[in-house]
């Protein structure tokens, strides 16, 4: 069986000391041992940011793309070899910001793709620049009259585009961030999870405390994980109250389910053959 | 004096002068002869003016011919815009209300002969009756190709349709009006009737081209409309993404998974994709681009033709790295293009940019020669994981740059890769030492790369003057010269298909010894541009068309001529 230790590297860790990737990294970890899965079952694609670099901070089959492109990279690696269990790493400003075209066409064409969205609010790798989802009233060294735009709400617009399953994990609870990324790689689908995190060097705003005060589980609320409606409403909690968990799953078929010309295996394993091509070739000079 | 008669269709868009068009070319070949069909179109989905432009000939066709031998006036307009290219003994086909004062006119009613026939909707059909008609076909023969058009059809629009066909050759029993001497008797065909989009698309089935994603833009959207048609023969998946960045990339993310995957777009969807060209090259994932030019910049002519990207595409993406860059000559060397295009980018592990344009990908001709499946045309199976899986490397430095390729999940070997600077591990690195090492190792492949490269196409090299041109000019250019050699004037050619990376000979020292002209479809000369900066050679001068119409062979050969002679 894979341990821990499977997922080690010696490969400098580049993050901030205090930086909520280490749970996130942490979680992910535990999340493939406990599906018994080895480093080399998993392919991580990951984009640019803080997030992107999580791939080398752990034994696996990766590729680190560009900006806002980790989607559409696994997009195309799923449509290659859809038996490939793929998890990609982004971040609020390369998914929601760089990637926000292909975020919203991800959901709707229901790749099976597990989406980790480490939101930590801000622009980290770029030192310290409002990112989709930085709150109104933050001032940085750019917004620097404080924000103007209002903030994107990813959960609520992945519920309005049809997603089947849409969470919010947190970095500081690393068990239940585990718990969700299994349950997002055992859905068969397109599954979200967006997860708070702490920027201890450029957000002051939404700390680890400011986060926890606000936090609350999916779970102990009277909440119909398959009322789509009611997840709206959940996913639109903010200033008073965070919820986090499943907000919405719902099972429908996946996009390979759906495409006609998948059906007999994935494109990677199929044959070439010179003698259907020629045949088909002799038929256009009949 | 060989057969050599056009035919020329205009019609609003949305008309159907393509059917015209489309039975007139299966008529032709069922006849025996070769044929080659332009298509003038606008940016639009109705009304305007088309045309469609047919030359048919008893030998290969190279390029449209600029007088007409019969003008086919759908809408209204084709005989005012077009009557001064029709030829003194031309004849004119249009509907009685738009006929024009002058000989040989034919007035024939359509829609009220396909009412007759049953369906208004046949009108096409008997124009493209009366037509062939008119050209002198059998009757016989025209009701066996429509037969075989709507095979797929319910048995009541076929009936309809032959009944059209019926009623254009009646319509014109009476008249003694005929054009041309073109012999129909029912042959077996020269060869099979293909569009640079259908080869194209062909050709990357015939490379294992398992995934295709692209974004719909003219002229590209015929290549992948073919290759979704190819889909249901061939195990391939097409997606249509949602910009052009997530193509390319899709693009990427199925050759990194291990399956040769194409994307194809133009102008302006191919500068979306210079970003994911960028992370192809640093990643030495394999990636394959048509880029099926069209003019610019921005909007430009969205549905007309053009070679001005030839200068981008050779630097498209930041900072340096090999690539290849080629452009196909014919329609029938489109299947031979992209396969070698495949081959190239795997075995180099580099981006491949194949340049057409919407001359090339839009003309249909019937293509005498068989397809052939090169023997490298299957894809390149993964390397050999390493005994010890830990110690495998993706970006290995090897003495030719190339490293082993492994697939990922495909063996215990993790396989690593970034679009940052990377140590041969495939992790980041930002170490001095090995930065100028990896920029080296990528273009250590440029030697063999340049091996790689077909030389230009040479036609009577040893001329006095050269016409030097590239990519789907080849047609226009080559009778271009035939005729200005009938002139007596000492002309020959060379044409490049394989632009990038450019070997030094024999272009160097051909161009070196002859007073050569360049010939392009740009209005700066950029293949000019090119050959100055890597092999100091300079043209006498060059003849440009930047209309965004395919290259004119009269123009050619009036501004060679004066060239010359002068």
């Amino acid at each position: 069986m894979p341990t821990v230790k499977d997922y080690t590297n010696n490969y400098e860790n580049k993050w901030c000391p205090g930086c909520g990737n280490f749970g996130i990294l942490q979680a992910m970890k535990n999340a493939f041992v406990a599906e018994g899965l080895a480093p080399h079952e998993i392919l991580l694609i990951s984009g640019i940011g803080q997030s992107g670099k999580t791939p080398h901070f752990l034994e696996c089959n990766f590729m680190h793309t560009l900006h806002g492109r980790a989607l559409p990279v696994a997009s195309g690696a799923k449509l290659a070899n859809h038996d490939l269990k793929v998890v990609v790493n982004s971040g609020d400003g390369d998914c929601y910001g760089e990637g926000g075209n292909h975020f919203i066409h991800a959901i709707r064409r229901n790749l099976d793709l597990t989406l980790l969205v480490h939101n930590n609010q801000i622009y980290g790798l770029t030192k310290g620049q409002a990112s989709p989802t930085t709150q109104r009233e933050m001032t940085t060294n750019i917004q620097s009259h404080g924000v103007l735009n209002r903030p994107f709400s990813p959960l609520a617009v992945a519920l309005s585009l049809g997603a089947g399953f849409v969470a919010r994990g947190f970095s500081a609870q690393s068990k239940e961030l585990s718990h969700l990324i299994q349950a997002g790689m055992n859905y068969k689908g397109f599954s979200l999870i967006d997860i708070l995190q702490p920027c201890v060097t450029f957000n002051h705003l939404n700390t680890t405390a400011w986060y926890k005060e606000r936090a609350v589980d999916v779970t102990t609320l009277e909440h119909d994980v398959q009322d789509r409606q009611a997840a709206m409403l959940l996913a639109m909690e903010w200033d008073e109250r965070i919820p986090t968990g499943i907000l919405f799953q719902q099972d429908e078929k996946d996009f390979t389910a759906l495409n006609p010309w998948l059906q007999e295996g994935p494109m990677l394993q199929r044959e070439y053959n010179t003698d259907k091509i020629n045949a088909y070739i002799a038929g256009l000079y009949q | 004096m060989a057969t050599d008669l056009t035919v020329k269709i205009g019609g609003e868009a949305g008309q159907g002068i393509q059917t015209v068009g489309d039975l007139l070319c299966r008529v032709c070949r069922q006849a025996g002869y070769f044929f080659l069909a332009i298509n003038d179109y606008e940016s639009r989905v109705r009304g305007g003016h088309n045309f469609l432009q047919l030359r048919i000939s008893d030998s290969p066709v190279l390029a449209p011919a600029s007088q007409v031998d019969l003008l086919v006036d759908l809408d209204g307009v084709t005989c005012a815009l077009h009557e001064d290219e029709l030829k003194e003994d031309g004849l004119i086909l249009c509907r009685p209300e738009q006929q024009p004062e002058r000989d040989r006119v034919m007035a024939i009613d359509f829609a009220h002969l396909a009412e007759k026939a049953g369906n208004k909707a046949a009108e096409n059909t008997v124009a493209a009756a009366v037509c062939l008609a008119l050209l002198g076909a059998g009757e016989e023969l025209c009701l066996k190709v429509v037969a075989q058009h709507f095979d797929d059809k319910d048995d009541n629009i076929i009936e309809i349709n032959l009944n059209a066909v019926r009623a254009g050759f009646a319509s014109v029993t009476e008249s003694d009006l005929k054009c041309g001497d073109l012999l129909w008797k029912e042959q077996h065909p020269a060869g099979a009737m293909l569009d640079g989009a259908k080869t194209l698309a062909l050709g990357a089935v015939a490379a294992g081209c398992r995934v295709g994603a692209f974004y719909p833009m003219s002229p590209a959207t015929g290549i992948m409309t073919n290759l979704v048609q190819l889909a249901e023969h061939f195990p391939l998946v097409v997606e249509q993404a949602e910009d052009e960045i997530a193509a390319v990339n899709m693009v990427t993310g199925s050759n990194f998974a291990g399956c040769r995957a194409l994307t194809a777009t133009s102008g302006g969807g191919f500068s979306l994709m210079t970003e994911g060209i960028g992370l192809a090259a640093i990643t030495e994932t394999p990636l394959v681009i048509i880029n099926a030019q069209r003019p610019g910049p921005a909007t430009g002519l969205p549905t007309r033709t053009g070679q001005g990207d030839l200068l981008f595409t050779l630097h498209a993406s930041q900072d340096e790295f090999p690539r290849f860059v080629m452009a196909p000559p014919t329609v029938v060397d489109c299947f031979d293009t992209m396969q070698r295009a495949f081959y190239l980018a795997d075995t180099y592990q580099v981006p491949v940019i194949v340049l057409v344009d919407q001359y090339l990908v839009s003309t249909t001709v019937l293509v005498a020669e068989k397809l052939q499946i090169s023997p490298n045309a299957a894809p390149i199976a993964p390397a050999q994981p390493p005994a010890d899986p830990a110690s495998y490397e993706r970006f290995a430095f090897t003495e030719g740059g190339i490293s082993p390729r492994l697939f990922p999940c495909q063996s215990q070997a993790l396989v690593k890769a970034t679009g940052n600077e990377h140590s041969p591990d495939g992790h980041v690195s930002e170490d001095r030492k090995n930065r100028t090492a990896m920029v080296e190792k990528r273009l250590a492949k440029l030697p063999a790369m340049k091996n790689e490269q077909r030389p230009p196409l040479l036609h009577y090299e040893d001329s006095d003057w050269l016409l030097v041109s590239w990519g789907s000019s080849y047609g226009m250019v080559r009778e271009a010269v035939e005729i200005l050699r009938q002139q007596q004037h000492n002309v020959g050619m060379v044409h490049l298909v394989d632009i990038w990376p450019l070997p030094q000979e024999p272009l160097q020292g051909i161009l070196s010894q002859h007073k050569w002209l360049l010939i392009e479809q740009n209005a700066t000369g950029q293949l000019g541009w090119m050959l100055r900066a890597e092999l100091g050679v300079k043209p006498q001068g060059s003849i440009l068309q930047y209309d965004g119409r395919p290259l004119e062979v009269d123009r050619i050969v009036t501004q060679a001529a004066t060239r010359i002679g002068g």
